[in-house]
């Protein structure tokens, strides 16, 4: 029999706060975490916003890191760990009363962005920051934890991937908890660089206005940063440490669109097959949802297919489920955006609370869903949806539910 | 081969005492030669190779990297006080540390 599997903590960084705490009450007020990059100069550049997380980062990790192993470490795998260890310090989890073999670490990771945008480089530690398992190596070290300790890469679906593995590993009992999500950043000159040349990125230099997803005139996505953890639990080892539960993960589901290395499937037929997917593994019924945290990532193709993929898993009823998008706040945060998108997704079910899309005043008119244009709102959420799709055809859609 | 002297015994000693001081962020009081780096200090092997280094360039040591490897594999090294004396029979013998077994 499968075990039930519960969110026992979460934490986030994002362009909109340092913590968990920061980052849901700005998405709540509806601000805008895009502004011109800093982190180096991207003039020159044909996209030069981003939705950087706070320059106070640096000072707020060294509250967490060795000096010694912050050199070790990419700015971004710095992000997963102060990331992870503040989750499980506020998740109150003593490693000493657990036993550690059947503890993990599975992380979402594109890179750790070993990147010219990295500050103090050396070639000393080269292979230590490069090596795309040192998040998760580094906070298994942190726990002492025994047992599996690795990383999933399926581009912007990354960290949502690593959860359903993480879901897996838990109901099957092989686990009894998972510290899962991911962080990424690829706000670099390169890599900038590069998705300009796949016309993928918004190059609409007012940070205000540039991520604006559902728009009509949407023109590409704005590249965010950060980190996001959850720490996925068995039922039992909860109630045993007396965890206090946020939300059930009831299902998921991971699909390959096998169609194009970058654009989505016609019609959104693959995104209808992932949603509908994780709805039958989860035991849900269309009817039950009650909100979509949409991947929207104000891309011309990504918000109609989701748009008609929503529709054709719940037909007329798509029109009473709000339906929004994160990103419009905190940017594209790339192998972060699965597990981020999560814990906003679980934020709003245990706050009955939905946050915006904003940049929202001009709908594209063939884009007709209620997209929870720039206001929070207050709406009753037993169970929602969190959308995550990525280049190369990785999908996944996570459902929770409430606890009870 | 160089004499130790006890003036080259007190530098290595003070080097290994500041180095993991400063690189594990500890009060360098707090540090005695049996305190055990990974345990303790929570250290890591990197720092080994690190203390290597500064000690070739200061007492200009013919010794390679492969050599001391050996070493340590049948004289493990977990405290500060194995890890000096390793050091200084580094700056005695060079290369010709495998020899002494």
């Amino acid at each position: 029999m499968k075990k039930k599997v519960l969110v026992t903590g979460m934490n986030m960084i994002t362009a909109l706060g340092l913590d968990l705490e920061a980052s849901w009450e700005n998405m709540k007020a509806g601000k805008n975490g895009v502004k011109r990059i800093t982190l180096f100069d991207p003039e020159g550049l044909q996209t030069q916003v981003a939705a950087q997380i706070p320059d106070e980062f640096g000072e707020y990790a060294a509250g967490f890191i060795r000096k010694r192993t912050t050199g070790q470490m990419t700015r971004v795998t710095q992000m997963a760990y102060v990331c992870a260890t503040d989750a499980v310090r506020q998740a109150a989890i003593d490693f000493e009363q657990m036993d550690r073999s059947k503890c993990a670490v599975i992380l979402g990771v594109v890179s750790t962005a070993n990147t010219s945008a990295e500050q103090g480089t050396t070639l000393k530690n080269t292979v230590l920051k490069s090596m795309n398992n040192a998040m998760s190596a580094w906070i298994s070290l942190e726990y002492k934890l025994l047992g599996p300790n690795f990383t999933v890469a399926s581009a912007c679906a990354s960290s949502a991937y690593a959860m359903g593995i993480a879901y897996d590993m838990i109901s099957s009992g092989a686990a009894d908890l998972v510290i899962t999500g991911g962080a990424d950043s690829i706000i670099n000159r390169e890599e900038i660089e590069g998705f300009n040349e796949l016309y993928a990125l918004s190059v609409n230099p007012d940070p205000e206005k540039a991520s604006r997803p559902f728009s009509r005139d949407r023109d590409g996505f704005v590249i965010g940063e950060g980190a996001g953890m959850m720490i996925l639990e068995s039922e039992e080892s909860a109630r045993r440490r007396h965890a206090k539960i946020y939300a059930e993960l009831a299902g998921y589901a991971i699909t390959s669109e096998a169609y194009n290395i970058m654009a989505p499937m016609k019609d959104g037929e693959g995104i209808r097959h992932t949603i509908s997917e994780a709805l039958k593994n989860a035991g849900v019924k269309p009817e039950e949802v009650d909100y979509i945290n949409a991947h929207g990532t104000s891309t011309t193709l990504n918000d109609m297919y989701e748009t008609m993929a929503i529709k054709k898993v719940f037909g007329e009823r798509a029109y009473q489920v709000p339906v929004s998008s994160t990103k419009s706040m905190i940017g594209h945060t790339v192998g972060a955006a699965g597990v981020i998108e999560a814990i906003v997704t679980v934020m709003s079910i245990l706050h009955d609370t939905i946050t915006p899309t904003i940049h929202l005043d001009d709908p594209d008119p063939e884009l007709d869903l209620d997209y929870v244009p720039n206001q929070a709102r207050k709406h009753v959420i037993n169970c929602a949806i969190s959308n995550s799709f990525a280049f190369g055809g990785h999908n996944a859609t996570l459902v929770f539910k409430k606890y009870a | 081969m160089t004499e130790i002297t006890d003036t080259i015994r007190n530098e290595v000693k003070d080097i290994v005492y500041q180095f993991f001081a400063e690189q594990c962020e500890v009060d360098i009081n707090e540090i005695n030669d049996n305190t055990t780096i990974i345990s303790d200090l929570e250290g890591d092997s990197l720092m080994f190779l690190e203390l290597i280094e500064i000690f070739k360039k200061k007492y200009d040591l013919d010794i390679e990297l492969k050599t001391v490897g050996k070493y340590v594999l049948k004289h493990p090294v977990d405290t500060i006080g194995q890890l000096i004396g390793t050091q200084l029979l580094m700056i005695r013998h060079g290369n010709k540390i495998l020899e002494l077994d």
